[in-house]
């Protein structure tokens, strides 16, 4: 009796760990928009098991409009999310502790989109031009084309998402993502025109993963082993977007098949770059986040510079 | 009024405002409570200072078209329940469809307003007076509906004919319910300005969402209480009509002299 | 609207004319069962009755404000003029109109202009002593000067018949005698033809020249009597043993008696 009790408490940590080890971690991953190959890579990361290999128990939830993840992420409500590179910057300089992990995107590909008809050659011959031009007002893509051209002739209108009113109105730009309105425009007959505001000078990382400072010193194994699982996950879904698709299609009926194709094609040259060569998908530099921050002070969307080496992690 | 008389008029809704903003001013001072889910008294009327210029011509802009657009509810409002009122068979068949409208939630027919109408004021002005219309139709209505039955004895026994009875006896004996429910009109005309903003541009509308964009929550908070503000203002004019209207008689003026 | 009314027309020369008048209503029944009388012009006559007895629908059947299921009424209506007059039993004045302006609206209603109402309004002031109070409003009024506003208003179209309904009834006791004291002297200046509807034995022994009695629902004429009385109706009538015979005389037929003072 007194042997076995021994026994016991020499190897309970061990069995303890033993029974933890077996238990994979659940983490919900909490995207800012509904399925798109503009996310292919996470999906395909579950898909394949890279998740799971490391013992993650990783749970994709998507968004929509107004989703607030950077909240959700700084009030642990999720431990990781999708948000865009100036909200990182806009949060730290507001005191709230998140920063960036993986950026999908090294290109961002949010662009203005133009009736052809038009002969639009470039993002200021739409700002100096009549018509209306529909953009997220207040976002920092509009404050910084707003400050770049100033004398502006077109007349804004709040951006509602999709592309209705492209389709019906010759006169009316807007913004998107050029991997994807423009693929659906002109599948509803109405080919479109689309220029890249990083062509205009502004050039943020595009959807970049997210999570609280505090949580990386906590977990730092399993922050990595996540952005490990993550690259693999677009590495595969670059080599073959297929099987992601089929699930997203799915999630996200507003998309078919095709048109997730053609985006998962067109988005390549996007997520490649001379900065991440394909075994360094999603690395950032400094630099880049250091002209992002004074180009957001410059259009006054934030009163001071939150020092650059909080606002992202390498792994 | 005697000055104890003010004071005791106006503390008791004062205090607890005094109280709980002073008591929010510190949660959000301590870091009990984060600032981006409430922002702090203080900075709410830092940026109504800071942004008083915008903040005002914004207001300017919902405010002029919300009236256009309460105004158009009421004159439409005011003339189709005075039709419905004469015909038994007009009411049963139309009043319905009036209840119908009314349920269909503004925000998800705002798209479709913009598509007939187009950005700018235009969308705003109708957003506002279909959101309004409904309560103008409704109690004007039930204003003619209730004249007292003996006053309609009276001028049936010298044969008023139908328009003596709908001028000189019906419309005056439904102001008090009219103004009630343009009362009611001037809140929901406010809110459905703000709305046709969302969708069409412009006013106050745009500030919220400009604001909630870039995550200033206390932009978008002095927004909100200036837009609250408004209702009040338009409130206030349809009382200041409806004393001005009404005058002695109708006993709820009286009351509250 | 009185489609068994017939203008000039009452054969027997009768200011009033019932024949054989029945009423019923939804829910309580008959209420009016076979009525029949005649009143001459420029007779005082109180309708007395229970309340509920009919005696309010009968007066609204007479001023045209409702038709009878049977029988026929007629009242001589002049050519083309509305003769009749009606008093509520509540005022029933216009609140956002003064009491000139509530006094000129039946005249308003058949086409006249103000100006030409206005003296025509103040007569009829001065005649129920109310000429100071013109401007006032109804909400100003005591119960007393609302009723005389709408006696001044009843009278403003020289009705050739006047209607009353229970017009006191809701008033105090001496304001009560001294409305009908007024309301007395009136009739006797004008001569019209008056039809006092009242639950009250008292007020139509001292007011009317003839008492017509009406039983319980379904109503009948259980007595039509004229009044033992004097023309001219003084205060000290009240306390007289005339009167107080002629009271005792009514409430002899009367088989419940429902009636008050």
């Amino acid at each position: 009796m007194n042997f076995l009790i021994l026994v016991a408490l020499i190897f309970s940590p061990a069995i303890a760990r033993a029974a933890e080890f077996g238990k994979a971690v659940k983490l919900q991953f909490a995207l800012n928009w509904k399925a798109e190959p503009e996310f292919g890579g996470f999906y395909a990361a579950q898909l394949s098991g890279y998740f799971q290999k490391r013992n993650l128990d990783v749970e994709v939830t998507e968004g929509g409009a107004g989703t607030p993840v950077v909240q959700m992420v700084a009030n642990s409500k999720v431990p990781f999310g999708i948000a865009a590179a100036d909200e990182v910057v806009i949060s730290q300089a507001r005191g709230t502790d998140v920063t960036a992990l993986f950026a999908v995107y090294q290109i961002n590909p949010q662009g203005i989109m133009a009736h052809p008809e038009r002969g639009f050659k470039s993002i200021g011959d739409v700002f100096n031009s009549p018509g209306t031009l529909a953009i997220q007002s207040g976002s920092p893509h509009t404050l910084f084309l707003q400050s770049q051209f100033r004398g502006y002739k077109v007349t804004f209108v709040p951006y509602a998402g999709g592309v209705a009113t492209f389709l019906t109105d010759p006169n009316y730009s807007q913004q998107c993502f050029v991997t994807s309105e423009p693929l659906i425009a002109r599948k509803k007959g109405k080919p479109a025109q689309s220029f890249l505001i990083a062509d205009a000078g502004f050039k943020p990382y595009g959807t970049v993963v997210i999570t609280r400072r505090q949580y990386v010193e906590n977990n730092q194994k399993q922050t990595r082993d996540l952005i490990d699982a993550v690259r693999e996950g677009w590495v595969e879904y670059l080599r073959a977007p297929e099987p992601a698709n089929n699930l997203m299609v799915k999630l996200n009926p507003a998309m078919d098949g095709d048109t997730m194709k053609e985006a998962a094609e067109v988005q390549k040259p996007f997520i490649l770059g001379a900065d991440a060569p394909a075994n360094e998908l999603g690395k950032m530099t400094i630099e880049r986040w250091r002209k992002l921050v004074d180009q957001l002070y410059d259009i006054k969307l934030i009163k001071t510079k939150p020092a650059a080496d909080k606002l992202f992690r390498i792994f | 009024m005697k000055p104890n008389a003010r004071m005791s008029s106006l503390l008791p809704p004062l205090l607890p405002l005094f109280v709980s903003m002073g008591v929010f001013e510190l949660a959000v001072r301590f870091g009990w409570v984060p600032s981006y889910l409430i922002p702090a008294p203080s900075e709410v009327f830092r940026s109504l200072i800071d942004d008083r210029l915008e903040l005002a011509t914004a207001a300017w802009t919902t405010l002029s078209s919300a009236l256009v657009g309460l105004l158009l509810s009421f004159t439409a409002g005011t003339l189709f329940a005075i039709a419905l009122s004469s015909s038994d068979l007009a009411r049963r068949a139309f009043y319905p469809y009036a209840v119908f409208f009314q349920t269909v939630p503004i925000i998800a027919i705002a798209p479709l307003l913009v598509i007939w109408f187009g950005f700018g004021q235009p969308t705003v002005i109708a957003s506002a007076a279909i959101v309004s219309v409904f309560p103008i139709i409704a109690s004007t209505l039930l204003g003619l509906k209730s004249t007292e039955p003996a006053l309609i004895d009276l001028f049936n026994l010298y044969s008023a004919t139908a328009k003596q009875m709908l001028y000189m006896l019906k419309i005056p004996f439904a102001l008090p319910q009219i103004f009630s429910g343009l009362r009611i009109a001037s809140g929901l005309a406010v809110v459905g300005a703000i709305v046709g903003e969302f969708i069409g541009g412009g006013g106050l509308g745009s500030v919220v969402d400009s604001a909630r964009t870039q995550q200033r929550i206390d932009r978008v908070f002095a927004a909100v209480l200036i837009s609250a503000l408004l209702g009040v203002v338009l409130v206030g004019a349809v009382n200041f009509v409806s004393a001005l209207t009404l005058g002695s008689w109708h006993t709820s003026e009286r009351k509250s002299s | 609207m009185n489609s068994n009314l017939h203008p000039g027309q009452s054969k027997s020369g009768a200011a009033v004319l019932c024949e054989e008048i029945s009423r019923a209503f939804a829910g309580t029944g008959l209420v009016l069962d076979h009525i029949s009388f005649q009143i001459q012009p420029g007779e005082f006559v109180a309708l007395l009755g229970p309340s509920g007895s009919g005696k309010s629908s009968l007066l609204r059947l007479t001023a045209g404000l409702d038709r009878a299921d049977e029988g026929r009424l007629a009242i001589d209506a002049r050519q083309g003029a509305v003769s009749r007059g009606f008093v509520f039993q509540e005022p029933t004045l216009i609140p956002w109109r003064n009491v000139l302006r509530n006094t000129t609206l039946p005249l308003e209603l058949q086409g006249w202009k103000i100006d030409r109402a206005k003296p025509r309004a103040e007569e009829e002031l001065r005649r129920v002593r109310l000429a100071d109070f013109a401007v006032r409003y109804p909400h100003e009024l005591s119960g007393g000067m609302k009723m005389r506003t709408s006696v001044a208003r009843a009278l403003i179209t020289r009705p050739n018949l006047l209607l009353l309904d229970e017009p006191f009834a809701a008033l105090d006791e001496p304001t009560r005698h001294a409305l009908q004291q007024q309301l007395r002297e009136i009739w006797s200046a004008l001569g019209m033809t008056v039809l006092f509807v009242t639950h009250s034995i008292s007020e139509a022994v001292f007011l009317a020249d003839r008492v017509i009695v009406l039983s319980q629902r379904p109503a009948r004429i259980i007595l039509d009597s004229a009044i033992n009385l004097p023309t001219a109706r003084a205060e000290a009538l009240r306390t007289s043993l005339n009167y107080v015979e002629e009271i005792r005389r009514i409430l002899a037929v009367i088989p419940n008696p429902a009636a008050n003072t």
